[in-house]
C-alpha cells in the first residue's frame, strides 16, 4: 500500500505474546478460537494443543498483531465469549490486570 | 476432537413406552417447548423431512419469498417483541441465502435461531449437491453453532441455542440439520448438561463507586447512549438516573428512543449524521457516561479525536467491549439495567450541582440547532414527510427503515419514545432489511401501526416479499422514497468523488405503485408538496397493506455530514 492509501492508526503497533486458552473438548472449538485470534487482527505461530487430564485442551499460541488496535487483553476476553473456551490469558508476562485502569 | 455430542450429553434418557419421533419432529416440538409460536422460512431438498412434520405442530410458518427475507422477518419480529427469532431455510443456496440476515443479527445483537437443512451425513464432506460447510462459513458471524449428529441430541441442543440467543449479549445461533438425522427415529432423549459459563451480574462496589466519583469530579458530564439499554431492558432505569442527575444525553442510531426524541436533556444523535448540539458536546464534554454503545466508527468519526477531553465510563454487559477502541477510566460490565440502577453519585435530589453552565450550553444548542423544514424547491421534502408521519402515526408505531439517506432521516426526523419503535440495520447497513424487518415486526406486534421507510435502492433488494404481505394480508404502511438514484452513494460521489456519479442513476426503475399493486398491494403515488397530507391520511387510514410512493429530489442530501476520517467537529452543511 502507498502511505496515502495507508491509515496509520492501523499499522502493527508490534504487540505480541503468548496466550493460554483452554477449551473444551467441542467440535470446532479450535477453529473458532484461531479464526477469532485472526479476525481480531492478530497471526498466530507455534500452535501447540495438548489434552489435559480433565479432558479439556490446552492450546498455547503465539500471536502477533497485523494492524489495528491491539490489546492482548481484549483479545483474551473476546476468546472468552466463545462458548466452549473456557479461560485465556497472557503467559510469560504478568497476568492481566484490570484493562481499563 | 470429538464431537459436541459426546461432550455436551450428560447421559441418556431411555424410555421403552414411548413412541419414536424423528429428528425433524423432535426439532419442530423443542422450538414450541421454547414458546416459539411463529417461524419464518422456506421449504427445499435438504429441509424437507422437516416440512413434512410440520402440520404436526401449532407452529405458525411464514413463507417468506427468499431465505434472506425469512431471516431479516425473524429479526424484524425478535426485535419487536424482544423474543428469540426463528429461521428455517434448506441447505446450499438457501442457507447461503441465511448469511446476510446472521450477519445483520450479529452486528446488531438481536437473538435469533437460524436452522439450515444439510446434506445426509455421508455425504457431507463430498461436494454433494446443495452442500456447504454453512458452519464454516458463518463461524465469524454467530454466537455459537451446531451440528445435529443424532436426533436424541436436539432437544437439549435447540434449548440452550435458544438459551445462548438470548442470555448475556444476545446474537444469532445456527443449526445445521443434516437430512439423515431429520429423518432417523429415537426413543432416546440425551440430557444436556447446563451451560458452566457464569457472567457477571454487575459491576463491584469498587468500580461503581469510582464510577460515582468521576461523575462528582465531572464539570462536562455527558451521556452516550445505545442500543444496548434497549436489549438489557434498561430504559426505565436510564431515564431515572438521566432524570435525577439532569445532564445531558446523547444517542447512537440504535439507542434512539431510549429517552423520547423531545425530552428536554436529550441533544439528538451524535456521529456522520448526527445533530450539531450532540457531537459539539461530545468534542466538549469532560466526562462520557457510555451505556450500552460501542463506540462505532460512524458514531465517532476520526477515533483520537473523538471526546478528546472526556474520561470514560464504558458500561456493556460485553466485558469484551470495554476497552476495545476507546481506553476507559472505569468499567462496568454485567446488567446494564443493575448498573445504572446502582450509580447514585450526588445524593440529595440527585442533581448533579455546579454543571449549571454546562447544561445552559447544551440545551441551548439543542434549540439554536433544530431542524429548519422550509426546504426551497417543489419537490416533496423527505424529512418534513418523515417529521410529520411520525407524529400523526399513534405513539405507539414502528418505524422500520432500509438503509441509505432515508435511513438518516428517519433517524433525524422521527419521533421515538421507546427502543423497540425504531427498528433499523444499524451495524451491517443492510439494503433490503426494511420490508421483511417490517412484515416480522407486524406479525410479532399486530396491535401496533407498522411503518417502513424504505428508498427506491433498498426496496429493490427484497422487493418479492410483497407477495408475503399480500399471501397473509399482513397490514404493513410503506413509505417508498424514490429520488431514482442511490442516494447515499450519490452524495457522497457529489461531495467527496468530485460529482462523478458512477452507477448510481436509477432512472430506468419501475412504476413502484404498478408493481405493488401486481402484487395485489393497495399502493398510490405522491409527487408534490401539496399531496403529502392526503397520502399521509391514506396510509394510516388503510386497514390492509399498503405502499405510498413518493417521488423526491434527487439532489436532496442529508446533512450534516462528517466526512469519513474527520473528527466529528468537522460536520459539512448543506
Amino acid at each position: 500500500m502507498t502511505e496515502l492509501q495507508r491509515d496509520k492508526t492501523f499499522e502493527p503497533s508490534g504487540v505480541s505474546g503468548k496466550l493460554k486458552v483452554v477449551l473444551h473438548d467441542v467440535s470446532g472449538t479450535l477453529i473458532r478460537a484461531l479464526g477469532t485470534i485472526e479476525r481480531r487482527g492478530y497471526d498466530y505461530r507455534d500452535v501447540h494443543c495438548t489434552q489435559r487430564v480433565d479432558g479439556d485442551f490446552d492450546l498455547l499460541v503465539h500471536v502477533e498483531d497485523t494492524g489495528g488496535p491491539s490489546d492482548l487483553d481484549i483479545l483474551c476476553k473476546q476468546l472468552e465469549r466463545l462458548y466452549n473456551v473456557v479461560s485465556a490469558e497472557r503467559v510469560g508476562r504478568r497476568k492481566h490486570a484490570e484493562h481499563w485502569q | 476432537m470429538t464431537t459436541a455430542t459426546q461432550f455436551e450429553r450428560q447421559d441418556t434418557e431411555v424410555a421403552t413406552d414411548r413412541p419414536a419421533k424423528s429428528g425433524a419432529l423432535l426439532l419442530l416440538e423443542s422450538i414450541e417447548a421454547q414458546g416459539v409460536d411463529t417461524i419464518f422460512g422456506y421449504p427445499g431438498g435438504a429441509i424437507m423431512p422437516v416440512y413434512d412434520v410440520l402440520p404436526r405442530t401449532s407452529l405458525r410458518h411464514i413463507l417468506c419469498r427468499h431465505e434472506q427475507g425469512c431471516g431479516m422477518a425473524a429479526i424484524g419480529y425478535a426485535r419487536a417483541t424482544g423474543r428469540v427469532g426463528t429461521a428455517l431455510a434448506t441447505s446450499g443456496p438457501g442457507a447461503t441465502n441465511l448469511v446476510t440476515a446472521i450477519a445483520d443479527a450479529y452486528l446488531d445483537s438481536v437473538p435469533v435461531v437460524f436452522i439450515t437443512g444439510q446434506v445426509p451425513s455421508n455425504l457431507m464432506g463430498t461436494d454433494a449437491f446443495q452442500e456447504v460447510d454453512i458452519i464454516g462459513i458463518t463461524m465469524p458471524i454467530v454466537k455459537h453453532s451446531y451440528i445435529a449428529r443424532d436426533p436424541a441430541d436436539i432437544p437439549g441442543m435447540v434449548a440452550e441455542a435458544y438459551f445462548i440467543a438470548a442470555e448475556g449479549r444476545p446474537g444469532p445461533v445456527l443449526i445445521d440439520l443434516p437430512k439423515d438425522v431429520a429423518n432417523a427415529l429415537t426413543t432416546e432423549r440425551h440430557r444436556w448438561r447446563p451451560y458452566p459459563k457464569v457472567k457477571p451480574d454487575m459491576g463491584t462496589s469498587k468500580d461503581i463507586k469510582a464510577a460515582e466519583q468521576l461523575m462528582r469530579d465531572a464539570k462536562k458530564p455527558l451521556f452516550y447512549i445505545g442500543g444496548g439499554i434497549a436489549q438489557g431492558d434498561g430504559v426505565a432505569e436510564l431515564r431515572e438516573l438521566v432524570e435525577r442527575t439532569d445532564i445531558p444525553v446523547v444517542s447512537t442510531l440504535k439507542g434512539l428512543g431510549s429517552l423520547p426524541s423531545d425530552h428536554p436533556q436529550y441533544l439528538g444523535m451524535l456521529g456522520m449524521h448526527g445533530l450539531k448540539a450532540a457531537n459539539y458536546a461530545v468534542q466538549e464534554c469532560d466526562l462520557l457516561i457510555v451505556a450500552g454503545a460501542r463506540f462505532d466508527d460512524r458514531a465517532t468519526g476520526k477515533l483520537d479525536t473523538f471526546a478528546p477531553h472526556a474520561k470514560v465510563i464504558h458500561m456493556d454487559i460485553d466485558i469484551a467491549e470495554l476497552g476495545k477502541l476507546r481506553r476507559v477510566n472505569v468499567g462496568l460490565d454485567g446488567s446494564l439495567k443493575k448498573n445504572l440502577a446502582a450509580l447514585n453519585p450526588f445524593g440529595g435530589d440527585g442533581k448533579a450541582p455546579n454543571i449549571d453552565e454546562w447544561r445552559t450550553l447544551c440545551y441551548g444548542r439543542r434549540t439554536e440547532y433544530e431542524w429548519d423544514y422550509n426546504a426551497p424547491g417543489q419537490f416533496v421534502y423527505a424529512p418534513k414527510l418523515l417529521h410529520d408521519l411520525s407524529r400523526r402515526a399513534p405513539d405507539s408505531a414502528i418505524f422500520t427503515c432500509d438503509v441509505g439517506q432515508h435511513q438518516m432521516w428517519v433517524a433525524q426526523h422521527c419521533y421515538f419514545d421507546d427502543p423497540k419503535d425504531h427498528i433499523t440495520s444499524g451495524g451491517l447497513g443492510t439494503m433490503g432489511f426494511g420490508l421483511p424487518a417490517g412484515l416480522g415486526a407486524k406479525l410479532g406486534a399486530p396491535e401496533r401501526t407498522v411503518i417502513t421507510v424504505s428508498g427506491d435502492g433498498s426496496i429493490m433488494m427484497n422487493i418479492q416479499e410483497l407477495a408475503t404481505l399480500n399471501r397473509y394480508n399482513i397490514p404493513l404502511k410503506i413509505v417508498l422514497l424514490d429520488n431514482s438514484v442511490l442516494g447515499m452513494v450519490r452524495q457522497w460521489q457529489e461531495v467527496f468523488f468530485d460529482k462523478n456519479y458512477s452507477e448510481t442513476i436509477l432512472d430506468d426503475n419501475p412504476d413502484f405503485a404498478v408493481l405493488a399493486r401486481a402484487f395485489q398491494i393497495d399502493a398510490f403515488t405522491v409527487n408534490t408538496r401539496d399531496e403529502v397530507d392526503a397520502g399521509i391520511d391514506r396510509l394510516l387510514s388503510t386497514e390492509g397493506p399498503v405502499l405510498m410512493h413518493v417521488k423526491i429530489d434527487p439532489n436532496e442530501n442529508v446533512w450534516p455530514l462528517v466526512p469519513p476520517g474527520r473528527s466529528n467537529a468537522d460536520m459539512m452543511e448543506r
